[in-house]
């Protein structure tokens, strides 16, 4: 067919609609099809983009920063939220971190470098008796008359109760010998002739009587608790600064120089809180967040019943005067309880008043953090205390500090997500004391000890060789008299450290200049993080920094994979599902050439040519496609503007963090859009590209035939 | 929230090698020409060995520790043991690094309490409890038992070094709680001396192999009889392979000690 480009297009493009108006079926099929994939496409993408923004916003903003930084040597890929390694993650150290912060801030749009510092600490509380005896024997050693007077009062109170319940124990216990003996020690302690001493002036007796509280009696009371607390250790002030998510909720930030520790709120609320507090706020967030129902979750009335049963360790924490106080408070709430035989009243008002179902939550949840919550201890420290923190140190020994709780902290939007209560933050050196970094002069006094025995080392395999072996060896070296070896023991110099916090000032220049195990690095706004993080890494490799350097996706370990995980599963449900639409495609535009034999024939006849047909036919599709496409590409964006005003809403705590709040909004972006007809207008071709190359081979004399 | 299991420490191992480092009362030997020893011959020599460390004067040792781990740095401390096993007390205070020094380990009867002047606290150890996070527990300290708590198998007569020694293997009686369920011993056949030993799992899995090769013979006053106490103790961890702690007994004092030491406010009063 002759005439000039122009004509030929426009012929074709007739050609295309009237053939499209022609088969509406076949239209309607392969359109529906096309407008499906590309609102799919559009929603998915954008839902995706959207969640990858927001968690990065979550990472970034929180704990990560755009890049981070650590020993290139390192055995374990730093992961910030937690590893495979629960807590005891190699990640190399970096020696010096003033040297690195120096290399790296110089560079064009870093904004911050951030020195960091994971570690693992344990916390372990005594039980309460213990407790209570560590303080008595402190006031006793101090000759504090008051706080003993008071101690006493409080260890008789607690004898009461521990004898109470070995004597219920051994109502129900067949061999009785073990109870009998703890009960005979608490009957024995509970005599007025047992506290006798403590009125006099003779120490030895008191001490006596408390060593036998604290060897005899105490034992029996429980072991306390331990708790494990992830902390990383940071430069406080700027992590506060350019963290912009972090904020304080309780308490005040660590002033700048000084030691302390800053408890992650969502750690707190979910690993340290009273058991029947954590309880309580479970079910309330399922009911008010979630709309769930106590009757209709079996797991939720478990929760319930769980909550009702704790009562005891409530009624337990009271003092006698909160105790009388509740009593009447509870009483004013559930006039109509009565105690069952052997309960006291307090026990079954405090068990009337944890008792909740879908009707009474709401009121008993506000009464309990009303009336209860205030005179119990809901943490196990409050924003004031010392706590002691213990941890292994590089070189294997346990370290202990004790540490200021200075407030709680938590980052916002993240209220509600576990993740988010990841680590809590101490100041760098109390991060350094942990993680049992050396001086030079504490390497020496090492050094110098080991050379006074100077003990060779002896490998394994080497060992029976090397102790049995020698042909003058004896086993026997017999001392005279009973010293053997010149006994003299070096007086205790021990190092600073004291009974309460541990309160050192330090230097900016201290905190700056020393080890560290990895460091953020802050972006200004619009630098792009590949090419940043390329920069970085030239800039630390051309100083002999041993480093290497990560984006934040790579830093915060399993999490930060999440969103590859789903943009692949994403990629695959579109690549089946295009799969599927391109056979349909290509079955029903076959059908459709096989229909158009004659025409095609009768075209072939008039003069055109085979790629006048392949065009003709390629171009129906590429029409086809641009027409669905916009319209899928329309509903997938007013479906995506949808969501983005009502909000996903985020119904655990990883989908909070992943939506960096409690919804996610999503957008739409015109690369999305573009992407999607991009994607279906190829779709549509390779799926024609057969049925076409089919109608080129149309020979005009089949047109005649069929005619 | 989730934890791992720290890092095994060191110091339990020390505990357990300076328990070990206690006075052996020094006994005849039983069999020292035998080829193979009867269950009656074995349950004798393994009182023999409980008999060495059932010590009923007070006791007093200058220990040095050694830690090697893998992949970290050398640690060593140097620390005093205190014993005083008619009352069933133990005593270790740390004297030296002094980013260590007055620390300590005290038991009183069956409680162990460590104390860390650092932070002016001490902590309760129950039997349940895993030390430092280790599998040690409080028995690791306690004396030997080994008659009471093994039923003894001959292994066979050998020889260790330029020593004939016999071997024992030892399995955990029913009910009784000890820390390995089975040891391997071998016993220098003439002087009765522990030379190594083997902690095996249940599993029969190897954990550790300590060797003891030199023993001092110390004169006990309140005894009336020498005590042995081994010199030096190689202790080699056999599921972290690497790791080993070294132990050297620098000086004993068998003379009585002060009536009062056991105590907490003696142990707090060694760091003010």
């Amino acid at each position: 067919m002759a005439g000039s480009p122009v004509a030929q297009a426009r012929v074709l493009a007739q050609m295309a609609l009237r053939s499209l108006a022609s088969h509406k079926v076949k239209s309607l099929i392969v359109g529906s099809i096309m407008v499906f994939g590309t609102a799919l496409v559009v929603v998915g993408t954008s839902l995706l983009d959207s969640v990858e923004a927001g968690m990065e916003r979550s990472i970034v903003k929180s704990l990560s920063g755009h890049l981070q930084l650590y020993d290139a040597e390192a055995k374990d890929d730093l992961a910030l939220f937690g590893g495979t390694g629960m807590g005891g993650d190699d990640y190399g150290e970096v020696p010096d971190f003033g040297e690195v912060q120096r290399v790296v801030q110089a560079l064009d749009g870093v904004e911050a470098v951030v020195p960091m510092g994971l570690g693992l600490a344990n916390m372990s509380r005594g039980s309460e008796l213990d407790r209570a005896l560590d303080a008595l024997r402190r006031a006793v050693e101090d000759g504090d008359a008051a706080a003993r007077v008071a101690l006493i009062h409080r260890v008789q109170r607690l004898l009461e109760l521990m004898h109470a319940d070995l004597a219920n124990s051994r109502a129900i216990t067949a061999d009785t010998t073990e109870l009998d003996a703890n009960l005979a020690h608490v009957e024995r302690a509970q005599q007025d002739a047992f506290w006798a001493p403590f009125a006099g002036d003779d120490l030895a007796a008191k001490r006596a009587a408390l060593d036998f509280l604290d060897t005899k009696v105490a034992p029996a009371g429980g072991d306390g608790v331990q708790y494990y607390l992830r902390y990383l250790g940071t430069d406080l002030p700027l992590f506060a600064r350019v963290f912009d998510r972090f904020r304080i909720v309780e308490g005040q930030p660590v002033p700048e120089g000084r030691r302390g520790l800053l408890m992650n709120k969502r750690f707190a609320d979910s690993q340290l809180k009273l058991k029947v507090a954590r309880l309580l706020d479970e079910l309330h967030d399922a009911a008010t967040l979630n709309d769930a129902r106590i009757a209709d979750d079996p797991a939720l009335a478990a929760k319930a019943r769980q909550a009702r049963s704790l009562y005891g360790s409530l009624t337990l924490m009271l003092s006698p005067e909160d105790a009388a106080a509740l009593t009447e408070t509870l009483r004013a709430a559930f006039p109509d309880v009565q105690p069952t035989e052997g309960q006291s009243d307090l026990d079954a008002l405090m068990q009337a008043a944890l008792t909740v179902d879908d009707d009474t939550l709401k009121a008993r949840y506000a009464f309990f953090y009303e009336q209860i919550a205030p005179r119990v201890e809901l943490y196990p420290f409050r924003v004031g205390d010392v706590l002691t923190l213990r941890a292994f140190t590089k070189r294997g020994y346990m370290k202990s500090v004790n540490v200021k709780v200075y407030g709680t902290f938590e980052f916002a939007g993240l209220e509600r997500s576990e993740l988010s209560g990841a680590a809590n933050l101490v100041d760098l050196m109390t991060f350094r004391d942990l993680y049992g970094q050396m001086t030079e002069a504490q390497q020496a006094e090492l050094k110098a000890i080991q050379a006074e025995v100077g003990l060779e080392r002896v490998d394994r395999a080497d060992a029976e060789a090397a102790f049995f072996g020698g042909a003058d060896d004896s086993v026997e070296k017999v001392a005279d008299g009973s010293v053997f070896g010149d006994f003299e023991v070096a007086r205790i110099e021990r190092e600073a450290g004291t009974r309460v916090a541990d309160d050192r000032p330090f230097t900016r220049e201290q905190m700056l200049d020393g080890v560290v195990l990895n460091a953020a690095v802050i972006l200004a706004d619009g630098v792009a993080v590949d090419e940043a993080k390329a920069r970085v890494q030239a800039a630390v490799d051309a100083a002999g920094l041993k480093l290497k350097v990560v984006d934040w996706r790579a830093a915060s370990g399993v999490i930060g994979q999440f969103v590859l995980v789903i943009r692949g599963v994403l990629l695959l449900a579109i690549g089946i599902i295009f799969i599927v639409a391109l056979v349909i495609i290509n079955n029903s535009m076959l059908m459709a050439t096989l229909e158009r034999v004659r025409e095609i024939g009768t075209l072939r006849a008039i003069g055109a040519q085979r790629r006048f047909v392949m065009a003709m036919v390629m171009l129906e599709t590429l029409v086809l496609g641009l027409l669905s496409g916009g319209v899928g590409a329309g509903l997938g964006a007013a479906l995506v503007g949808w969501m983005g005003d009502v909000g996903i809403p985020a119904k655990n705590d990883i989908l909070v963090f992943l939506f960096s709040g409690p919804r996610l909004h999503p957008t739409v972006g015109a690369g999305n859009l573009l992407v999607a007809l991009v994607v279906i207008l190829v779709v549509s071709l390779i799926s024609t590209w057969y049925p076409a190359r089919i109608a080129t081979r149309v020979q005009p004399v089949e047109a005649m035939r069929e005619a | 929230m989730p934890r791992r299991s720290p890092p095994t420490s060191r110091p339990p191992t020390l505990l357990l090698a300076l328990a070990l480092a206690a006075p052996i009362a020094w006994c005849a030997p039983a069999d020292a020409q035998g080829e193979a020893l009867s269950t009656e011959q074995m349950v004798d020599l393994l009182k023999v060995v409980d008999d060495r460390q059932r010590n009923s004067g007070d006791y007093k040792s200058l220990a040095y520790i050694e830690q090697r781990e893998k992949d970290k740095e050398l640690m060593v401390y140097e620390a005093v043991v205190y014993r005083r096993d008619a009352d069933d007390r133990f005593m270790i205070l740390f004297t030296r690094p002094k980013a260590e020094a007055g620390k300590g380990y005290l038991r009183i009867d069956k409680n162990l309490f460590i104390y860390d002047p650092t932070v002016g606290k001490w902590e309760r150890r129950t039997e349940r409890e895993r030390i430092g996070g280790t599998d040690s527990r409080r028995t690791d300290f306690d004396e030997s038992r080994l008659a009471e708590e093994y039923d003894p198998s001959y292994v066979g007569r050998e020889t260790l070094g330029k020593f004939t020694v016999h071997h024992l293997k030892l399995t955990a009686k029913k009910d009784v709680d000890v820390a390995y369920p089975v040891l391997e011993l071998w016993i220098d056949a003439d002087s009765q001396n522990i030379l190594k030993a083997q902690d095996r799992a249940l599993s029969g899995k190897l954990m550790r192999t300590v060797y003891y090769p030199q023993w001092v013979k110390v004169f006990s006053e309140s005894k009336g009889a020498e005590v042995y106490v081994p010199k030096e103790i190689h202790i080699y961890d056999e599921v972290e392979k690497g790791n080993q702690t070294h132990v050297v007994i620098r000086s004993v004092d068998l003379k009585s000690l002060p009536a009062n030491i056991f105590t907490k406010a003696w142990l707090e009063s060694q760091s003010r």
